[in-house]
């Protein structure tokens, strides 16, 4: 049964090719926003996620500072709900961590000693929103001789900055790219409702005659929604693949200048289970977009008659 | 079988039918003749389900057509093998999937579709041209093809509406001859034509229609 559906759909399509080379181009397209739209999205999270990760806020702390304060001021930022991942990094260590930047240049790491890096306690944030009102908190401590912001972007100087700048690129990030997408996805709607509503029109004769002889609507619409969903799926694809390659083409370029933030993943199977779940998403929505165009479609035309 | 009980339709101020009733049992070939516009076609129409009758009963099976619900249309339809004079064969499709199409529609497995297909279009002298298109045959073999489909899905009843309207003598001759055959074997045949050389040869019982209204009845069966 499904064979005869498939050959007139199929049959359709290769009868008014520049109809369906339309209705997959404006699909495709939608397609090709869509899924660069996603990327964007996970790309932002993650440079958003980066920063909220990472140590923020170092807590330099005063040379007469007791192990049991430490202990005790590190227990207590620990029972903060704003706060996360507070790490103690003493005087050596800093002094390690000093060497390690400056391995380039030995002759600068010789100069030091550990006596003039102070011990901190490095921490992050649960959200960067909480950085100004938790340092305000911090610098109220006793043992605490300075307090230090390690994010940082374009050279905002205050902290308010910082973080608005990376709520504001996310922000738009999403609105643009959504709006973007959704403009798209309903220029795609109401072509496929056009582009099916021709074909109707043109199947009119065939369609009086499968009623004629007792074709139920499901039989009738069938191959008509199957044509919007062959346009759908390989519209899909096409965008898809499209995305996919430039993404591939501009991944050196985008990693060489984000740097250490990981805006796309690293490994081949998370890439690949990234592009994987967009693709699934995408092939979902747009056997809806198909169903839907295609029963308005085919409702228009029942009025119609 | 069939009872058509005191039909009138109206399209506006014209009685299309006024007040026709007849019975067609089990079996039976009956005609249905008269001029142009005398209410055949919207008599076939009716008995399809394509409209309602103003008033009068149209009881087809022991069901009343104007009461079956538009979801249940199709499987009165499906009841009905129904031939037209314009023969409404679908242009790209081949002869094979024409009569293919009447099995699609019953959803019968496909399995069952060449043997039913091959059995009918032996049957209308159409089994060397089933790969051809409609484009390649000539009216009475498109007529024939209408045929297959109709017959293919063994229907209770034939409607056939002026189905010799645009073949010649010869070619309207075979095909009476083929709805004949059909009929001797028990198919309920119901056929609307003005065509009285036909009529006047199968010597079949004839209701004549004039101006939406029932002329007389004319019993002529010739066994």
């Amino acid at each position: 049964m499904s064979n005869i559906h498939t050959k007139t759909a199929v049959d359709s399509i290769v009868r008014s090719p520049f109809q369906a080379i339309a209705a997959v181009f404006v699909l495709g397209l939608t397609f090709f926003v869509g899924t660069l739209f996603s990327i964007l999205v996970y790309s932002s999270n993650q440079v958003l996620g980066h920063f909220e990760t990472r140590p923020q806020v170092i807590a330099f702390l005063k040379e007469d500072a007791s192990v049991e304060d430490i202990s005790k001021l590190q227990s207590k930022l620990l029972e903060d709900a704003r706060i996360k991942e507070v790490q103690f990094v003493s005087k050596e260590e800093a002094l390690s961590i000093y060497k390690e930047a400056t391995s380039d240049n030995p002759l600068l790491a010789e100069l030091v000693s550990p006596s003039i890096f102070p011990a901190s306690l490095e921490f992050s944030l649960s959200e960067l929103s909480f950085a100004e009102e938790v340092i305000g908190d911090i610098r109220g401590e006793s043992l605490v001789e300075q307090v230090g912001f390690t994010a940082n972007l374009g050279g905002e100087s205050s902290l308010e900055d910082v973080v608005t700048r990376l709520k504001n690129i996310t922000r738009y990030v999403r609105i643009g790219g959504g709006v973007l997408a959704g403009v798209l996805a309903g220029a795609s709607f109401l072509v496929l409702i056009v582009i099916i509503g021709m074909r109707i029109a043109t199947r009119k004769g065939e369609i009086e005659i499968l009623d004629l002889i007792g074709a139920t609507s499901g039989f009738i619409r069938s191959p008509i929604m199957l044509e919007a969903i062959i346009y759908s799926v390989v519209g899909v694809l096409v965008g898809w693949v499209l995305a996919l390659i430039l993404v591939l083409y501009s991944t050196p370029s985008v990693v060489a200048y984000f740097g250490e933030i990981p805006v796309l993943p690293k490994k081949t199977q998370d890439f690949l289970a990234l592009f994987g779940i967009i693709l699934a998403i995408e092939m979902v929505l747009g056997v809806i977009l198909a169903l839907l165009g295609s029963s308005l479609a085919v409702a228009r035309a029942r009025k119609k008659r | 079988m069939l009872q058509i009980e005191n039909v009138t339709k109206t399209f506006g101020s014209i009685k299309a039918l006024d007040g026709v009733s007849f019975k067609v049992e089990k079996g039976e070939f009956v005609f249905i003749t008269g001029p142009s516009g005398a209410g055949k076609s919207t008599l076939i129409n009716l008995i399809l389900g394509k409209g309602k009758p103003t008033s009068g009963k149209i009881i087809l099976d022991g069901k009343n057509v104007a009461e079956i619900l538009p979801k249940d249309m199709p499987a009165h339809r499906q009841k009905i093998g129904v031939i037209f004079q314009d023969f409404k064969v679908l242009s790209e499709r081949t002869v094979r999937e024409n009569v293919q199409l009447g099995l699609a529609v019953l959803d019968v497995p496909q399995s069952e579709w060449i043997p039913r297909v091959n059995k009918v279009l032996k049957l209308v002298g159409l089994r060397e041209r089933a790969g051809l298109f409609p484009a390649q045959l000539s009216g009475g073999e498109l007529q024939r093809v209408s045929l297959a489909r109709a017959l293919v899905v063994n229907p209770k009843i034939i409607l056939a509406d002026e189905p010799t309207g645009n073949l010649d003598w010869d070619t309207a001759d075979k095909m009476m001859e083929l709805l004949e055959a059909i009929n001797r074997e028990g198919k309920t045949i119901i056929m609307a034509t003005h065509h009285q050389k036909i009529v006047d040869k199968l010597k079949k019982r004839v209701i004549k229609l004039k101006g939406g209204q029932m002329e007389k009845v004319v019993k002529k069966d010739k066994k």
